[in-house]
C-alpha cells in the first residue's frame, strides 16, 4: 500500500455517509444552533416575563401593580412565541426528516445508481444501509435529546399561561421523549418509501405522507392510550386547569378526564408505539433489501 | 493460469412480474487474466450479464460463479463500472477517490487511481458535476482500478469518450491488466473499441450465448468464402451467406477442407461478429470448454 494517510476523524462508511450528505449535515448543525440560541435567549428573558404576567389592578393598589404598567411590558409574547417556535420546530422535525430519508437518503441513490457504486466497494448492502441509518439516527437523537432538555430549562416553571397546557399536542410531544422518538419514525419510514419506491421524488412524498399518517392517527388518539379517571359529585365541581377534560355529563356532575400525572404514562406509551413503528420499519427496510440483492 | 474467472451455468434473469427474460440458459467460462470482449445488439443482456457478475443482481435461474464463490461473497475483489458512471454529483475529485479508499481498506492503491485522474488533467478540487461524460468516465476508472481488484467489469466503458482519450485510457486499461494479470470483462457494442484489446469473446443475441471462447480460436473456426452462386456449401455450417449476381459470400465453419471451388480468407472480429448479428438464427459456438480440456 502506497500513500495512506491517516486523516483525522470518521472513517470508512461513516465518513461517506457524512460527505455525501453534507449539505443535510449543514442544515442540521444550522438548526441545532438557532434553536439553542433561541431557548437560551428565552431562558435569559423568563424572569421579565413572568414579570409582564401577574395580576395587576388599575389603579394599582394591595401590592398589585398597575395594569397599564403590565401591560406595558411586552417580553412575555416574546417569550410565549419563542418557547411555541421552538416546540412546534422540534415536534414537526419528523415531517422533514422522513421526506429527506426516502428522498435524499436512499431512494436519489437507488435512482442515480449511487447505491450500486457503494455496493461494488468492499461494502455489503446490508452495511450500507446500516450506516446509512445509523448515522442520522444518532445526529437526529443528539440533536433532538438537547433541544428538548434546552426546552425544559427555559420553560422554567411551565407557566401555563406563557408556554401552553402541558396537553396540548405541541407541548405534549415536545416536552418528553416523544420529541426525540417521532423523527426516528420519520427517518425510518422515509427510508423505508426510498427502498420501496427506489426512486427520490415519490419515496419523498410517500415518506412525509407516512409520517403525517403517523403524526395525525396519534394526536386523535393519544387520550385513549392510558385510562382516564372519571369524577363524580352531586352538586357539580371544578377541574383544575391542569386537567386534560375529555368530557362532562349535561348536569355537570360527572367528567372524565387525564390528570397532569397522567403525562408520563401517557409518554412512555407514545413512545413505545413510535419506536415500535420505527423498529418494524427498519426491519423492513433491510428486509426488501435483502430480498433485491444477493 | 488455469483457475476460472467468471462461470456461468443455465443462467437466466427475468425482469418484471412476466418475467421477461433478459438472459436465458447462459453459459460459459472464462479463464483469469483473459480480456474479454461482451459484444451484442441493444437488448441483448450485456448489462444484465455485468451487473450479475457483480453481484448486484440475483439470477432467476441457474447460477454464475465468479472468482471462485457467489459474486456478493467476493465484492471486495472484483470492480464494476456500469453503464451510466454513477458517481455523487457533489463530490470533488478528491473527495471520490477518498470515498475509494475509505470504502475499500486494506485494498486501495492511491497511486494508481491518482495517476489516472492526472493524465486527464483534472482538477482535485473540481466538482463531479461540473465534469464531462468522458471526465467522469475517468474517475468512475479510477475509482475501480484503485481498488485494485482481480476482476474489472466494465459496462460499455468507452463510450462517451473521444477517439485519443479512448484509446489513451485503453492504453492505460490494458498495461494495467497484464501488469496485475487483472481479468477484465468489457461491454460494448463497437466493436472496433475492442480489436486489439481482447483475447476472448462472448457474443451475446436475446439473452442467449452466440459465440464464446478465445478470439483467436473461434477466428480460426470460421472462414470467409467467396464463390458462384450455385456451387454448395455442404457440409459445412453456414452461418451467413449473402448472393449478389452469380457470386456468393457467406461465413462458414468449415467441417472440413473447402472444395476448390471457393476462396476462403480469415475474418476480421467485426465480420465474425457482424455476420452473427446479421444471422439471429444461426447456431452458437462454444469453444471455452475446449482449452479447459487442453489443460
Amino acid at each position: 500500500m502506497t500513500g495512506v494517510r491517516a486523516p483525522r476523524g470518521p472513517r470508512g462508511l461513516i465518513w461517506a455517509t457524512l460527505r455525501v450528505h453534507r449539505t443535510a449535515l449543514i442544515f442540521w448543525g444550522l438548526a441545532l444552533t438557532a434553536a439553542t440560541v433561541c431557548l437560551v435567549w428565552m431562558y435569559a428573558i423568563a424572569d421579565d416575563a413572568r414579570r409582564g404576567n401577574v395580576p395587576c389592578a388599575e389603579p394599582a393598589h394591595d401590592g398589585y401593580p398597575s395594569c397599564s404598567s403590565v401591560e406595558a411590558i411586552t417580553v412575555d409574547d416574546t417569550y410565549t412565541q419563542g418557547i411555541a417556535l421552538v416546540t412546534t420546530a422540534l415536534t414537526y422535525a419528523i415531517f422533514p426528516v422522513a421526506a429527506w430519508a426516502g428522498g435524499a437518503l436512499v431512494g436519489r441513490e437507488l435512482e442515480n445508481g449511487t447505491a450500486r457504486l457503494a455496493w461494488t466497494q468492499s461494502v455489503t448492502p446490508a452495511r450500507w444501509l446500516a450506516a446509512r441509518l445509523a448515522v442520522p439516527a444518532v445526529l437526529l437523537t443528539a440533536a433532538t435529546g438537547t433541544v428538548t432538555l434546552l426546552g425544559l430549562w427555559a420553560r422554567q416553571d411551565d407557566d401555563p399561561n406563557l408556554v401552553g397546557d402541558w396537553y396540548y399536542p405541541d407541548v405534549f410531544l415536545g416536552t418528553g421523549p416523544t420529541a426525540v422518538v417521532y423523527p426516528l419514525a420519520g427517518l425510518a419510514l422515509g427510508a423505508l418509501a426510498g427502498l420501496l419506491l427506489r426512486r427520490a421524488l415519490p419515496a419523498a412524498g410517500v415518506g412525509f405522507a407516512a409520517a403525517l399518517l403517523l403524526y395525525n392517527l396519534l394526536e386523535r388518539n393519544r387520550e385513549t392510550l392510558w385510562p382516564t379517571v372519571t369524577r363524580a359529585e352531586a352538586g357539580g365541581f371544578e377541574l383544575p386547569r391542569s386537567a386534560w377534560q375529555m368530557g362532562w355529563n349535561d348536569s355537570l356532575t360527572r367528567a372524565t378526564y387525564h390528570p397532569r400525572s397522567h403525562f408520563w404514562p401517557l409518554q412512555y406509551v407514545e413512545t413505545g408505539i413510535v419506536l415500535a413503528i420505527a423498529a418494524a420499519a427498519t426491519l423492513a427496510a433491510f428486509a426488501v433489501l435483502r430480498r433485491r440483492t444477493p | 493460469m488455469t483457475e476460472t474467472a467468471i462461470e456461468a451455468a443455465a443462467l437466466g434473469k427475468g425482469f418484471g412480474r412476466r418475467r421477461k427474460q433478459a438472459l436465458d440458459d447462459c453459459s460459459f467460462r472464462l479463464l483469469t487474466g483473459s480480456v474479454c470482449a461482451v459484444v451484442g445488439p441493444n437488448g441483448a443482456g450485456k448489462s444484465t450479464l455485468l451487473s450479475l457478475a457483480a453481484g448486484l443482481l440475483r439470477p432467476t435461474d441457474g447460477t454464475i460463479t465468479v472468482l471462485g464463490a457467489a459474486p456478493a461473497a467476493v465484492r471486495e475483489r472484483l470492480a464494476y463500472v456500469a453503464q451510466d458512471k454513477p458517481l455523487h454529483p457533489q463530490l470533488t475529485v478528491a473527495d471520490t477517490l477518498r470515498y475509494g479508499r475509505e470504502l475499500n481498506p486494506g485494498r486501495w492503491d492511491d497511486q494508481v487511481a491518482e495517476r489516472i485522474v492526472a493524465e486527464g488533467e483534472l482538477e482535485a478540487g473540481a466538482r463531479i458535476r461540473t465534469l464531462s461524460g468522458g471526465q467522469r468516465t475517468r474517475v468512475a476508472l479510477a475509482l475501480a482500478l484503485g481498488k485494485r481488484p482481480e476482476l474489472l467489469l466494465l459496462d460499455e466503458p468507452m463510450a462517451d469518450l473521444d477517439p485519443l482519450a479512448r484509446h489513451q485510457l485503453m492504453a492505460t486499461l490494458m498495461a494495467d491488466a497484464a501488469e496485475h494479470g487483472t481479468t477484465v470483462v468489457m461491454s460494448s457494442h463497437v466493436v472496433a473499441e475492442l480489436d486489439g484489446a481482447c483475447d476472448h469473446l462472448l457474443l451475446l443475441g436475446a439473452g442467449r450465448v452466440r459465440l464464446s471462447g478465445p478470439l483467436d480460436d473461434l477466428l480460426a473456426a470460421h472462414r470467409l468464402v467467396t464463390g458462384r452462386a450455385d456451387a454448395s456449401l455442404d457440409p459445412h455450417t453456414v452461418v451467413e451467406s449473402r448472393t449478389t449476381g452469380r457470386q456468393t459470400t457467406a461465413l462458414v465453419r468449415p467441417e472440413g477442407p473447402l472444395g476448390p471451388s471457393w476462396q476462403a480468407t480469415a475474418p476480421t472480429l467485426e465480420e465474425l461478429v457482424l455476420a452473427h448479428l446479421r444471422a439471429p438464427e444461426a447456431p452458437a459456438l462454444r469453444l471455452d470448454d475446449v482449452r479447459e480440456a487442453a489443460v
